[in-house]
Order: C-alpha cells, then sequence, then structure tokens
C-alpha cells in the first residue's frame, strides 16, 4: 500500500534544483527529506557525509556495498543526485552545504526556535484533546470524500468552495454541462479507494500545483508540509513564525482537517494526526498508516466486511460512504438497517476496472476493512476470491502498456551491454533485444548521461 | 550514433499484435516502431485510444460468456 504514497514523492523528485536548494535551508524540511525519500541505503551514506568535512572517495562508498546489490547501490547514487544532496568532483561525494547544516541542526539541535513549529507559551482557554482532534480530522476529511461519492451532506459540513476547487482543479471531478452540479470521474474513484495517508498526500500535492499557478511561492509550502509533520499531535503551535504564505494556507489546510483552529482569528493551531502522520516512514513501519485508517474510519477501529469463499460480501454498515464504495466494485444485493449484502462478480470487478481501479486497490480494501472475525484467518481473505479478482483484472490486459523512451542505433555492442547493465542496475530497464540492439527504459535521463559520459571518457 | 524516442512500450501476444496491425493500418497513426512479434512502440497521446478500439474488438468475441454468468446467478 505504501507504493501508493510514495508516487507522490517521484512527482516531488521532478522539482528543479533550485527549488531543492531552498527547500534545504530548513532543518525541518532536510529531516523530513531525510526520512521520507531517501532508501535505507541512502541514508547510510548520508549519515557517512554529514559529520565529515571532507568529501568522500565514491569508491569507499562502494567499498560498503557488496557487489550483489549493485542494483540498490546504484539506485541510492541514483536517489542521492536526483535530490540535489550530493556535488560529484573527481570522484569524490560532498553532501550539499546547506543540506549538511541544516540536517545537523535538526539532529543535534540548534538553529533559531521555532524551526520545528513554536508551540504556545500561553495556555489555551478552550483547550482541545486528541480525540477531540480525531474525530475533527474525521469528519473533515469524510465529508470531503462523502460529497465526492455524491452523498447527501447536510449544509453546515458541506466542503468548502476552496476544496471543491480543488478537487476539479485535479480531475477528482468535474462539472457536466447539464448541472453545475460536480460529479466524480475515474480518477476520483480510484483516489477513493487509495489508502488514507495516500489520499491525504495527493490532494496536498494538487495543492501545491494549483498554488503555483496562484503565485504562492512552492517552497514556502513545502516547508510547511514538512513542518506539519514534524509536530507533535495535541500540542498548540503558535502562528507567530509562520510566514503570511503559511498563514494563508492554515485556512485550506483547515477544511482539509488537516490542522484545527478555534477561530480563523485565533493565533494558535493544533495539528491533526492527519498532519502529524504526513511524513512518517511508513516503508519501516505500517502503524502510521494505520492510525490515520482509523482516525479516518469512524473512529472505531473495527472492519465491517465479511468475504465468503462463494464471492458473497456482508458489509455490517451503515454509512453511505462505505456503501458507495462497494458499490464501486460489487454488485449490491439487499440493504438492511445495519448490513449490506453483496455479491462479486466478473461484470462489477470489470466495471470497476474500467473506471480505473485496479484488483489491487480492491484487494487492499477489502483487507484493511476485513471484519474481525474474518481476520482471524490467514490469510484475511479467501484466497480463491483474490486470485479470482486478479484474474479478471489480467483478462482485460491483453497488452502491457509501459511509457518510456526507446534507445536505438548503438555504435558498437559492447556499448549496448553496458548500457543494458547500468539500466537493469537502476532498475529502469523494462525490455532488451540482444540481437537488435533495442533497449527500452523508463527514465531516461540518467541513461542519457552515462551514454555521453562513456562518448567522453577523459573528462 | 545512439538515438532516443519517446513513447509507450506495449507488450502483447502474436495474436493480439495482428489486431493491433489492423487497426493501425487504417490510419497509421498509432505505431511509431514494430519491434518484434510480441512487442511495439505506440504515440504516447494514442495509448488510450488503441486500448479501447482493442477491447471493442475483443468484446465481440466475449459476449457469449457474460450470457452464461447471468443464467448462473438465477440460481442463488
Amino acid at each position: 500500500m505504501s507504493s501508493q504514497a510514495m508516487k507522490g514523492f517521484e512527482q516531488l523528485e521532478g522539482l528543479p534544483e533550485a527549488i531543492f536548494k531552498r527547500l534545504y535551508q530548513q532543518p525541518a524540511t532536510s529531516l523530513a527529506i531525510f526520512r521520507r525519500m531517501l532508501p535505507n541505503l541512502a541514508k547510510t551514506f548520508v549519515m557517512a557525509m554529514l559529520f565529515n568535512p571532507d568529501p568522500i572517495p565514491i569508491s569507499t562508498l562502494e567499498g560498503w556495498v557488496h557487489p550483489d546489490k549493485n542494483s540498490l547501490k546504484e539506485e541510492a547514487f541514483a536517489k542521492l543526485r536526483q535530490l540535489h544532496l550530493v556535488t560529484e568532483r573527481q570522484g569524490t561525494f560532498a553532501l550539499d552545504a546547506t543540506f549538511k547544516t541544516e540536517l545537523t541542526k535538526a539532529l543535534t539541535g540548534g538553529g533559531s526556535p521555532g524551526s520545528f513549529g513554536l508551540p504556545c507559551d500561553t495556555d489555551d482557554k478552550n483547550k482541545v484533546d486528541i480525540s477531540f482532534l480525531d474525530k475533527y480530522a474525521t469528519e473533515q476529511w469524510e465529508s470531503i470524500l462523502h460529497f465526492m461519492v455524491g452523498n447527501e451532506v447536510p449544509s453546515s459540513r458541506r466542503p468548502s468552495e476552496g476544496v471543491v476547487r480543488l478537487l476539479l482543479h485535479g480531475k477528482l471531478m468535474e462539472q457536466t454541462r447539464a448541472s453545475s452540479e460536480a460529479v466524480i470521474t475515474q480518477l476520483g474513484f480510484s483516489f477513493l479507494l487509495q489508502e488514507a495517508n495516500a489520499q491525504v498526500w495527493t490532494l496536498l500535492l494538487l495543492y501545491l500545483d494549483m498554488a503555483e499557478q496562484l503565485r504562492m511561492d512552492p517552497v514556502d509550502i513545502l516547508h510547511f508540509l514538512f513542518l506539519l509533520g514534524s509536530l507533535e499531535l495535541g500540542q498548540d503551535y503558535d502562528m507567530k513564525s509562520l510566514t503570511p504564505t503559511q498563514k494563508g494556507m492554515l485556512e485550506d489546510l483547515r477544511d482539509y482537517g488537516i490542522v484545527y483552529q478555534r477561530k480563523s482569528s485565533s493565533r494558535r493551531f493544533y495539528p491533526t494526526r492527519l498532519a502529524t502522520a504526513l511524513t512518517s516512514e511508513i516503508r519501516a513501519t505500517s502503524s502510521p498508516s494505520r492510525s490515520i485508517q482509523n482516525a479516518i474510519s469512524h473512529g472505531d477501529e473495527n472492519g465491517f466486511l465479511i468475504v465468503e469463499t462463494n464471492y458473497r460480501m456482508y458489509a455490517y454498515t451503515n454509512s453511505p460512504l462505505q456503501i458507495a464504495v462497494l458499490n464501486l466494485f460489487a454488485r449490491l444485493i439487499s440493504r438492511f438497517p445495519n448490513l449490506v449484502t453483496a455479491r462479486i462478480t466478473r461484470e462489477s470487478i470489470r466495471q470497476a476496472i474500467g473506471k480505473g481501479i485496479t484488483a489491487e486497490q480492491i484487494i487492499d480494501y477489502m483487507t484493511v476493512n476485513a471484519h474481525p472475525q474474518l481476520r482471524k484467518n490467514t490469510p484475511v481473505l479467501p484466497p480463491t476470491v483474490v486470485d479470482q479478482i486478479r484474474l479478471w483484472q489480467i483478462e482485460g490486459e491483453r497488452m502491457k502498456a509501459t511509457p518510456g523512451y526507446l534507445f536505438k542505433e548503438f555504435s558498437t555492442n559492447s556499448e549496448f551491454n553496458a548500457v543494458c547493465r547500468y539500466a537493469n542496475d537502476l532498475g529502469v530497464l523494462v525490455w532488451a533485444d540482444q540481437n537488435k540492439g533495442n533497449l527500452f527504459v523508463s527514465k531516461h535521463e540518467q541513461i542519457a548521461d552515462f551514454i555521453r559520459k562513456r562518448a567522453q571518457p577523459n573528462r | 550514433m545512439v538515438r532516443a524516442i519517446k513513447g509507450v512500450l506495449v507488450e502483447c501476444d502474436p495474436s493480439i499484435k495482428a489486431i493491433i496491425l489492423d487497426i493501425d493500418s487504417k490510419t497509421h497513426d498509432f505505431i511509431v516502431e514494430n519491434l518484434d512479434e510480441s512487442h511495439l512502440i505506440i504515440k504516447d497521446s494514442r495509448v488510450a485510444e488503441l486500448k479501447r478500439i482493442l477491447e471493442e474488438r475483443l468484446n465481440e468475441h466475449t459476449k457469449v460468456d457474460s450470457l452464461e454468468e447471468e443464467e448462473e446467478e438465477e440460481d442463488d
């Protein structure tokens, strides 16, 4: 599931170098990038370079890696270069100076007060506790999801104009010509089935995208998002240390349920669980994403879905949102006050896939929401059902499409082989034909660099 | 000199490839490179369209299956 959240970060990797250089000016951001965007081996390399005043020869770093694990090494180097974290000179690596200072500050303390948020020094007369914040975040976030599936929501809980504009901008919803009401799109459906952390990031990245059009500074926004990830749940923070852009953002983030403010004029804000889990290392542990999942799944931790081997499904729920989501991939049969029965059929799954939902998303959704009774089984879901859903998906995939770049007309066979090996180490090689000298890769920048370097070995 | 071409790599069975070639033969605006019997490069912008047409062609043959399924469902 974490791969969905990671996709968001790949989008960030495409930012221009100048933006990265400015991002590294804040300790909170440097720490967040270190925690969230680097593979473990790259973290080890960074730690080696962090407290070392001199550049480190690349061969030294290479010596740490078992020759069998070349692809991990290349992945780590590629990430470091891509994020502009290292400068390469005469076979040595040096950490970006700004990043080095700020990460050191983050790890050892120091720097200006408030670089990790400024806690309020006075007591809040209307102090709120964690359970209140969870409830608030849940309500706000769910009202967005409810709105998306077109459920009737009380006008007090209707998402604000800003949220609707964001959903339209991200093509998660679209306005039909017939009515002014927005309706959900295919992209929106697959958004609904993502895990909560990925959903939050999807919306925030859309926000970032839209903000650039409004001429808000993307660096300011990213600083604030990464800062939010390092705040403490249940603590109130002072707005004093925020830039004007960031103060403007608070209002929008309040609408999403990411921060809580009692009034818009209030000078303090509380991060909710949606905020504090933003930069958690979800690959290491599933608990942060689980905790948001709990925070937004009606507050109760129990799943509600029972799936039987005969493809019947019983959902103990009366939430219109959950029923609407089930309706995306199952045929609903009957509805009782606290129970919905449904059936997974080839048609229903094919329809879901037609809408851009993947079999994995459906399976993930059913696993996450499985009833405690069902969780006693290992595996949780009946394997026959899981396999069949996957098969139904493959059935439609008569052709497998991978976007990328074709490299051809290599001058020599050895050049082809070298590039082929390099691409494989980077993990971007999709397909190669030795005989005709054709090579297909998913990303081309580093490959092009590699070919250029080989062409002029003296530099 | 090495050349790089942007596009979408499509992997499929030779039978499916034959259908794609047939679709392309009418307008000649899908295929960029014909690599071997199971690989093709398709234009970025045309993949969705190609998938749609392909699905249409294939569905002409699978209608029978879905009928059978409905009969089975009447039992429950």
